[in-house]
């Protein structure tokens, strides 16, 4: 056997030649059944790893592209469950105001802000109404929630809003229970307390309106809740904090009261006390 | 030597891809050059008779499956050209392109020979059709297939030098 092996190695060429010649006429010999079965399995020995390799690459590239295909899908889908998402909470939002347009009153006009004051809190904001929609100085801004402030300067297509966070607004307010009247202040923009008299009856969980009184704001409008009464040292007033009702972090739609004639008459009758004074 | 094998393995796909699909554009009276045989030859001479006989087995039998032919006929005859060109390694024989060209036609010609004699034990034709054969197809092909194996040999030995100079 060693012989053997030995001669192989030895004769390599001859030896290869003659077993591939042998291997040939092998094939020759066979009949044609037998030729086409040994054709079939080499085919399939042979080119299987091709084959199975080109359908690999292939489905990799229907992969490829399918994922492409995807991932663009996935974009838009994303992109309109977000329009819809958010069509979805303004329909809310206008619903809820539409629900307070039929309740007050007033000629409210419909506005959105467009533009806020860039700090960490939000004293003005701009909204898109403004001397075309018969805005003037003074209107009340208001949401379903409640009051945001008042309208401090027009422009032909926009408005200022000066909102209850600026600490140089001063609104009248009362809570709706005891009728207990004091002036809304704010020293931060944050916390928002109220001065009444030591005896008032206030406790925490009460409702505060608008008075009516000072001619900007009509009265019984929400402007917030309390949530605490400090009593304090001093003998005449004590502090009642309170919570806003509006959320002036995710202010989008708002209405402009137009005021009617009798306070817009008071207003300029005011307007005209201090120019006399 | 896996690379050198790699190499000789791709060529000879992308020979065999040619010869089946593109090489009937550039034919020339139904002539058409053979790329298989000439790979062959650059196998034999470049590597020896050993790889040249499994060479010249494999692509024979690559084309025995491709072709609805008998099978092995390729193979065969395959198989003892790739020994007759690895006969002419070039480490053992330094022979000028035209002698590599003169062996190339003998490589056609035995391939071709062999080819028909099978064609001839297996269908019980007449002898007649060797003497035909050769002339009528081997040669013409043998002939293209050289003239465009000279290009490159012209390139190598004319142009490429002078590139160089």
């Amino acid at each position: 056997m060693q012989w053997i092996l030995q001669f192989i190695i030895r004769h390599r060429n001859i030896s290869s030649l003659f077993l591939t010649v042998m291997l040939s006429l092998w094939m020759l010999s066979s009949n044609p059944a037998r030729q086409q079965q040994i054709g079939r399995s080499l085919t399939l020995t042979l080119f299987f790893p091709f084959q199975y390799t080109f359908q690999l690459v292939t489905r990799i590239r229907n992969i490829f592209a399918e994922n492409r295909r995807l991932r663009a899908e996935l974009t838009e889908l994303r992109t309109t469950a977000s329009f819809l998402a958010e069509q979805a909470a303004e329909n809310g939002r206008l619903r809820e105001m539409l629900a307070l347009r039929d309740s007050v009153s007033y000629e409210l006009v419909a506005a959105r802000v467009i533009a806020r004051e860039p700090s960490y809190l939000y004293r003005s904001l701009v909204i898109n109404a403004g001397g075309n929609r018969d805005i003037v100085p003074n209107m009340p801004v208001v949401t379903h929630r409640g009051v945001v402030g008042k309208v401090i300067q027009i422009m032909p297509y926009i408005s200022l809003v000066q909102t209850l966070q600026d600490p140089s607004a001063r609104t009248s307010v009362m809570t709706s229970r005891s009728r207990s009247v004091g002036i809304l202040e704010t020293e931060d923009g944050g916390t928002f307390s109220i001065s009444h008299r030591r005896h008032a009856d206030v406790a925490p969980g009460d409702t505060v309106v608008t008075t009516g009184l000072g001619g900007i704001y009509p009265k019984g409008l929400l402007v917030g809740y309390v949530t605490k009464v400090e009593e304090g040292s001093d003998p005449l007033f004590k502090k009642t904090i309170l919570r806003l009702s509006v959320d002036f972090d995710h202010l989008e739609e708002l209405f402009v009261l137009k005021l009617s004639p009798q306070w817009r008459a008071l207003t300029r009758e005011i307007e005209s006390l201090e120019m006399g004074k | 030597m896996i690379g050198t094998f790699l190499k000789w393995f791709a060529g000879i796909g992308l020979c065999l891809i040619l010869q089946t699909t593109l090489m009937h554009v550039i034919a020339i009276a139904g002539i058409t050059p053979d790329l298989l045989i000439l790979v062959l030859f650059l196998m034999g001479v470049r590597n020896g008779v050993l790889p040249s006989i499994y060479a010249g087995f494999l692509i024979g039998l690559g084309q025995d499956l491709y072709t609805p032919a008998i099978l092995g006929q390729h193979a065969l005859a395959m198989t003892i050209t790739g020994s007759f060109v690895g006969l002419f390694h070039e480490r053992i024989i330094r022979t000028d392109p035209i002698i590599k060209l003169v062996i190339l036609l003998v490589a056609f010609i035995i391939h071709d020979s062999i080819f028909t004699i099978v064609t001839i034990v297996k269908t019980d034709a007449g002898g007649g059709l060797l003497v035909r054969e050769i002339f009528t197809r081997s040669l013409p092909r043998a002939l293209y297939s050289i003239a465009l194996a000279s290009l490159s040999y012209i390139y190598n030995y004319y142009v490429k030098p002078t590139l160089h100079r």
